[in-house]
Order: C-alpha cells, then sequence, then structure tokens
C-alpha cells in the first residue's frame, strides 16, 4: 500500500477543517481526490506530504509517518502542487538541474532534455521561464515532480491552463508512469474527464469528511449511476431492437438521447446494438456516470 | 553540492542578476559617489577632517547594508510564498534549518559585494589620512553582524508574517528604532535611557566603534564589549529566522 489514510482529523485552532478522512491508494494505481472547494483536498495532501501534523487518525506514505520523516518520504515522493511557481530568471534546464541538486541527483545535459521532452517542452530549454505560458508552466511542474523517479505522485490540478492536445499528452505521461512504472498517483481535480480518463479508483471529500471511496466501477455500479449517450443513427432506424441495459429518454430525427446501464461496458452495449443490426454513425457521451454520481453524494452531503 | 550551498547560490544568482539587485547596486555606487564627492570636498575645505570623513562614510556604508538586508530578507520567504515557489522548496528533501541557512548564504553574498564596492569609496575619502586599514578592517568586523542581523531578522519575520509587505514594514520600523540614537542630540544620548540604549543598541555599538577606532584611535581591545553585543545581536537574529522557519506552514 503506498498511502492509507485512516480517520485523518486536523483542527487549526478551534476549526476542524479535516473531520474523517479515509483513503488508499496502491501500487500502480491512479486515485482521484475530489470534492468542491474547500471540501479539504488540499489540506488532505498537506497532511500526506508532511507539511502539516494531524490531529488524530493514522496517515502511512510509502510506509512512513509524514509528519516525523518528511525528508525521507520527500526523497521518494513527487508532487505538483496547485500554485506551480518557479524561478522566472533561470532557464528550464537550469532550474530541473537545480532541483535535481537539492535531492543529490546529478543530471547530463541529455538526460535534462529527455526530461523536458518527456513533458512536451522539447527545444524550449535555453528560454528563461519568465517567457513561459501557463500551460507550459505546468508541463515544467510535472518534470520538476518526475526529477526524483518518484514512487507516488501527488497532481493537484495538473493540467490546468493546457489545451486538449497538452491535456491529452499529460494524460498519457500519467498513464505510462503508472500502467509500465508502477508509480501510484494521487490526482486531485475538479475536472471529471480527467478522473474518467486515468483514474481506477476515487473518493469525494465534502466538508472534511469522506463520503464516497472505492474503485469507479463498483462505486458507478453500487449507486445505479447510468450513463448518458447521444447517438446518431442511419435514417428510418427505429429503437425497438434496443437491449435491456440501453434506455431511449428522447428522440430528435436520427439523434437518440439514451441511458447505458452502469452495471455494463458501453462496449458491449454498442456491440449489442449493432449485433440487432441498429446502424449507428455517430457516438457521442453526454453525461451521468461518474458526473452524476458526483453531484448526487455532494448534494446530498450539503443538504444533510 | 550541499542543499545549503545550492540555495545560497540561487538567492546570490537571483540578487546579482536580477534587475533588482542591479537597480540596487547601481543605486548604492551613486549615492556613495555623491557622498564622497562631498565629503571629499569639505575636506579640502578643511570644513571635515580626515577621520571624520572616513566615519561618515563607514556609518553610511552599515546603514545601506542594513536597509539592503532587511529588504532582501523580507522577500525570501514570504516573497516565494507569494510567487509559489516556496512549497516545491519544502517539498524538496531538505530540512527548513538548510532552508534558512541556505537564504543567509545569499544575505552573506549580498554585503560581501555591498563591501567590496564600498571599498573604493573608502580608500577616496580615506587614502590621505591614516586609519584607512582600521575602516576596512572595523567594517568588515562590526559591519557584518550587524547588516547580517538585520536580514536574518527580515528572514524571520518573513517566515512568520506570510506577506513581504509586513515582513518589510516591521523590519524597517525596527532598523529607524535602532538607528534612532543616533539621530539623538549628545546631551540625549548622555541621558540614562540613552546611555541604556547605545549599550545595547547593535547598530550604535557599530558606529561607536567605527567613532573610537577611527576618530579617537582607540585598540580593539576597547572595543570587545561592543562587540560582544553585535555578535549576540547576530546570535538572536539568526535563532529567531531558524525558530520561524521551522515553525512555517505552507
Amino acid at each position: 500500500m503506498l498511502v492509507e489514510i485512516r480517520e485523518l482529523k486536523l483542527n487549526l485552532g478551534s476549526h476542524a477543517v479535516l473531520r474523517n478522512v479515509n483513503l488508499t491508494l496502491e501500487k500502480g494505481q491512479v486515485y482521484g481526490l475530489l470534492g468542491p472547494n474547500g471540501a479539504g483536498k488540499s489540506t488532505t495532501i498537506s497532511v500526506v506530504t508532511g507539511l502539516r501534523a494531524p490531529t488524530a487518525g493514522s496517515v502511512s506514505v510509502l510506509g512512513l509517518d509524514p509528519a516525523t520523516d518528511p525528508i525521507q518520504l520527500h526523497r521518494r515522493i513527487g508532487v505538483l502542487a496547485e500554485q506551480a511557481g518557479f524561478y522566472d530568471w533561470m532557464s528550464a534546464s537550469d532550474y530541473l538541474r537545480w532541483v535535481a541538486g537539492l535531492y543529490r541527483i546529478t543530471l547530463s545535459k541529455a538526460e535534462i532534455a529527455s526530461q523536458l521532452e518527456r513533458v512536451g517542452l522539447e527545444g524550449r530549454s535555453p528560454a528563461s521561464i519568465a517567457t513561459y505560458s501557463r500551460g507550459m508552466r505546468q508541463r515544467l511542474g510535472l518534470a520538476r515532480a518526475l526529477i526524483n523517479q518518484p514512487e507516488l505522485l501527488i497532481l493537484d490540478e495538473p493540467t490546468n491552463g493546457l489545451d486538449p492536445r497538452g491535456r491529452r499528452e499529460i494524460h498519457d505521461v500519467l498513464l505510462d508512469l503508472s500502467a509500465n512504472h508502477g508509480v501510484g498517483i494521487l490526482l486531485c481535480t475538479h475536472l471529471l474527464d480527467d478522473v474518467d480518463r486515468l483514474c481506477t479508483r476515487i473518493g469525494i471529500i465534502a466538508q472534511g469528511q469522506t463520503i464516497l471511496e472505492g474503485a469507479i466501477a463498483d462505486l458507478l455500479s453500487d449507486q445505479n449511476a447510468a450513463v448518458r449517450y447521444r447517438l446518431r443513427v442511419e435514417p428510418g432506424e427505429t429503437p425497438d431492437r434496443l437491449p435491456a441495459d440501453v434506455t431511449l429518454r428522447a428522440r430528435a430525427g436520427d439523434w437518440w438521447h439514451v441511458e447505458v446501464s452502469s452495471h455494463i461496458d458501453p462496449a458491449s452495449a454498442w456491440r449489442k446494438l449493432l449485433d440487432a443490426g441498429v446502424r449507428i454513425d455517430e457516438i457521442h457521451r453526454e453525461g451521468g456516470g461518474l458526473e452524476d454520481l458526483y453531484m448526487a453524494v455532494t448534494e446530498a452531503k450539503e443538504a444533510a | 553540492m550541499n542543499p545549503i550551498a545550492l540555495i545560497a547560490r540561487k538567492e546570490s544568482g537571483e540578487l546579482l542578476m536580477s534587475g533588482r539587485g542591479l537597480a540596487w547596486l547601481l543605486a548604492l555606487s551613486v549615492i556613495m559617489s555623491v557622498l564622497s564627492l562631498l565629503l571629499v570636498s569639505n575636506t579640502e575645505l578643511s570644513l571635515l577632517d580626515n577621520a571624520q570623513v572616513v566615519y561618515m562614510v563607514m556609518g553610511t556604508v552599515t546603514a545601506l547594508g542594513a536597509l539592503l538586508a532587511v529588504v532582501l530578507g523580507s522577500d525570501t520567504v514570504a516573497g516565494e510564498r507569494e510567487r509559489g515557489s516556496l512549497m516545491p522548496l519544502m517539498l524538496a528533501p531538505v530540512t527548513p534549518s538548510q532552508i534558512v541557512f541556505g537564504k543567509m548564504g545569499g544575505q552573506v553574498a549580498g554585503w560581501a559585494v555591498m563591501y567590496l564596492l564600498s571599498l573604493p569609496y573608502v580608500w577616496a575619502v580615506g587614502s590621505s589620512g591614516q586609519n584607512l586599514a582600521q575602516a576596512v578592517v572595523y567594517l568588515a568586523l562590526f559591519g557584518t553582524p550587524v547588516v547580517l542581523g538585520f536580514g536574518f531578522l527580515g528572514i524571520g519575520l518573513s517566515a512568520r508574517l506570510r506577506s513581504v509587505r509586513s515582513a518589510l514594514l516591521t523590519s524597517l520600523i525596527t532598523l529607524m528604532l535602532l538607528a534612532s540614537p543616533l539621530l539623538l542630540g549628545p546631551s540625549l544620548r548622555q541621558s540614562t535611557i540613552g546611555k541604556f540604549f547605545d549599550a545595547v543598541n547593535p547598530f550604535s555599538a557599530a558606529v561607536n566603534t567605527f567613532d573610537s577606532v577611527v576618530i579617537d584611535s582607540q585598540p580593539l581591545a576597547m572595543q570587545f564589549t561592543r562587540l560582544a553585543v553585535t555578535l549576540v545581536w547576530l546570535a538572536l537574529t539568526t535563532a529567531f529566522a531558524i525558530r520561524s522557519v521551522r515553525k512555517m506552514e505552507i
């Protein structure tokens, strides 16, 4: 287990910021930490990274207690904070070399170029960081977080400021790290698209408490959170051949608005449709699933 | 390379390569040039003797050094926090003590550059007198703990107050308070309160030493108490800076 948090509580003064946070993250897993603004996500990360000591509960990260052994922990983790600041007068390569020095790692020019290339900043190394756009700073922040080849990567809004192509490239880097290098990733984000694409497990925090935690597939199935799609079918198709797991919600000309039960994989639903002879031209996801699940549990918590 | 040396190198680079640092050094050169010209003119007109002129230059360099130190010190932690670069530093495998000692290294580099820059001016006003060597040595011996102490006070306040503006304001007020006895007239300085203030004030200790050594030609043996005051000041501000950074939260 890379991260194990049990009944974490944190008071700042007389204010209880975290009241009962639970989280488990295993090697090679991508964990999405979700929640409304001010729910306690960033505070949880500050406890996980050893910047704050918990008031109560147990926190184990890579088998270490972050509050008592932060230096050992920092050697083995990489963090991209939401506010990724740099020394703007340095170039990216000088900056990465400087950061590597803090980890007592000596990087050659080729290794630095490779790190920059990995995050899509190739050819930009001589320019000063002051000339970088927000998206480029995010990429450099990721390169910084990866400088020590971490076993655990903690990312706070890593795709902020990135264009769609940049987001996809960063997703690919993260998926490669988790799938091929066994890196555990704790991803704190508001972008459910990122969670959908990257995460296998999520935890939702609201008002300092974990209100839902588990594997995404299990949670969707448990909550019966159907996923909505928009299909464009060939003219003249009729919905009477829809399989049982796919429900028609609305129809506008050749466009069908359907819901696919959370119990089945959407790909198998489309196969059933095609097998039944329905000719589909386009499939667009419309929502539901994780988004509906998130809305349902956070609204229920607010109402409580 | 040791993290302390790395952080110190970064701090020095930031000071010497940034527009702000270069502007400060240019301003210092202009101030010292104008002051030296005025003082040399006064010497030529026999309005001031050579020793008084050297004493005034030493006091001015120390005051400007302290001013630079509080400006730099106030920015070290709070400025990094405001620019978002503090968190990555705190998440690196570096202890708070290493961070604070590294930042102190930057302060030492800033003062070293300023001291070296001031030497031609000390020479320009003091080369025709008898106390040039003492001026150079005592400026280093007494100016260094006073200036660095103000820098470390700035670092500590910067870590505690979490805002560059608040830290700078508090440091400047402290600097003005400690420098205020120098602005008092001789009669007030002879009062009980004035004497007490002079006795415990590191700024007064340095300036009174410059007076004693350069104008009155008194030996080092008579300056030990004042040296102790400046060293205690340096020790207290160092402890304050380290404690403040250790207790710091993001």
